[in-house]
């Protein structure tokens, strides 16, 4: 059997042997300059790595997920960051996206980490299965618990692409009848990305696997696992509204005067001050509009545990415990937050976390109830 | 905002007339809204030189009206704006045909020549 090494090559030669110009690789290293904030001017050096980078082997693990995060990637709006990535990547298993089938198809998979053992790595949407040896989620008749613990033994870096695969997702939602866990739990000696989301933005899972192929490490990481470049700052640190919350001008309701002026919808359970993602910023559908442009709160879905942490039509301050100061000064009418309120986010994320923290061991804590 | 950008600019085309340093601004990592570019494009202006490239999309180059100071929005194939940077410089990065394209072309020129001589 031809082993997958055969074919992979440099990301230069493959785009080549497409017509693709190193033109357009400089187009594209400037766009995943201004992805990765990186200085303006590495576009070229970015372009230069790449074209010399050899194509990264990847292994695409689907776990207990809904395939939108894989839906997200290749019917983005742009054809350009999934036709750019699948030229960056010798993608050598991919359940939805391979032509092949049954046993080739794990023979392809077998091949893949034979050919490139210590050199590829996984990528896994989804979360992973647990409960009574993860019986409930398998696929060719062995359990994902099992596949991944094979998989992950050689590769050079996990990724977890969605918040299923990052930190439980919504198959992790109490009562969480099928164990689930995040691949954190269940790899612990190898360098995990997560890539949160429900689903993550094509730009970022498409910026996150171009920085480790152009330069072969990961990126730096957040207290969760997710890149910075991506995830350094919450969506209410860059939303276009926050004006309106520093005035204290809110929407109570979906249909009142304050929603109708496009004031904060942090009184409607806006998510936005402890969520950190790049909606803001990159937007969806090649930039047009994010859900708060669209008239609705950020639903936290890049922080763990967002399905378990309290109605998304909550206010923050009542369920995450945020310092009692912050909403009574808001409200009191044009409160100048200003830089302060940067740092009260930063607070409440704090919070939240520690409240999440609390709410997964309570899952955590179901689950072993149940395995008892 | 268009101010303050306008000022980074000023000096950075200093800084080429005297150093021959060239700089790129990325301006979609600015909090620029829609209407401070426009008001960033309207106080750069533009100058003798536009060009557009089709390459991935659509990318429009132009000079503005100051010499050496250049606006590149670079677009995806369905016209969504990718990037938007610009450039003070000599002649923008991405103008410049890379050595490894005219390798290219040149060698498959030259296949071409010798298969109309064979024939």
């Amino acid at each position: 059997m031809e082993l997958p090494m055969a074919g992979l090559g440099t990301v230069g030669e493959a785009l080549s042997r497409q017509g693709v110009s190193r033109r357009s690789l400089l187009k594209y290293g400037s766009y995943l300059a201004t992805l990765m904030a990186l200085p303006a001017g590495s576009g070229r050096a970015i372009a230069q790595a790449l074209a010399d980078a050899r194509r990264q082997s990847v292994i695409w693990l689907s776990f207990q997920e809904c395939t939108g995060c894989i839906e997200s990637l290749t019917r983005s709006y742009s054809p350009s960051v999934e036709e750019m990535i699948f030229n960056l990547i010798s993608l050598d298993y991919q359940e939805t996206l391979q032509a092949a089938a049954g046993h080739a198809a794990e023979a392809a998979r077998e091949a893949a980490m034979e050919a490139n053992r210590g050199d590829y790595v996984v990528v896994v949407d989804g979360s992973v299965s647990t409960l009574d040896n993860g019986i409930y989620s398998t696929a060719a008749g062995r359990t994902n618990l099992d596949v991944l613990r094979e998989t992950a033994r050689d590769a050079k870096a996990v990724i977890a692409i969605g918040t299923c695969a990052s930190f439980g997702g919504l198959p992790a939602a109490q009562p969480n009848p099928t164990g689930a866990v995040p691949v954190t739990e269940i790899i612990t000696d190898k360098p995990i990305i997560n890539v949160p989301g429900c689903p993550p933005m094509p730009e970022v899972m498409a910026g996150t696997i171009a920085y480790l192929v152009t330069f072969g490490t990961i990126p730096d990481l957040d207290h969760l696992n997710r890149p910075k470049p991506f995830f350094g700052d919450t969506i209410h640190d860059r939303c276009y509204r926050r004006p309106f919350y520093e005035q204290g001008k809110f929407a109570k309701s979906f249909d009142d005067e304050g929603a109708r002026e496009g004031w904060c919808l942090y009184e409607v359970g806006c998510k936005g001050p402890t969520t950190y993602n790049s909606c803001a910023t990159m937007k969806w559908n090649g930039g047009t509009s994010f859900p708060i442009q669209s008239g609705h709160g950020c639903l936290g879905c890049s922080e763990p545990n967002f399905w378990d942490a309290g109605s998304f039509y909550s206010a923050l301050p009542t369920r995450v415990g945020v310092d009692d100061r912050v909403l009574p000064a808001a409200l009191a009418g044009g409160a100048v937050l200003g830089a302060g309120a940067a740092l009260a986010a930063r607070a409440r994320k704090k919070a939240a976390l520690q409240q999440q923290a609390g709410a997964v061991t309570g899952v955590s804590a179901t689950r072993e109830g149940s395995e008892a | 905002m268009a101010d303050a950008v306008e000022r980074e600019i000023r000096q950075h085309l200093a800084a080429l007339a005297q150093h021959g340093t060239e700089t790129t601004i990325d301006l979609r990592s600015l909090p620029l809204s829609d209407a401070d570019r426009a008001a960033l494009q309207e106080l750069l202006g533009k100058g003798e030189v536009a060009a557009t490239i089709n390459a991935m999309g659509t990318s429009e180059i132009w000079e503005t009206s100051h010499a050496g100071v250049w606006w590149v929005r670079h677009c995806g194939t369905e016209g969504q704006v990718m990037s938007e940077l610009v450039e003070i410089a000599f002649v923008p990065e991405v103008l410049k045909a890379d050595p490894a394209d005219v390798k290219a072309a040149a060698e498959k020129w030259a296949r071409k020549r010798d298969v109309i001589a064979v024939d």
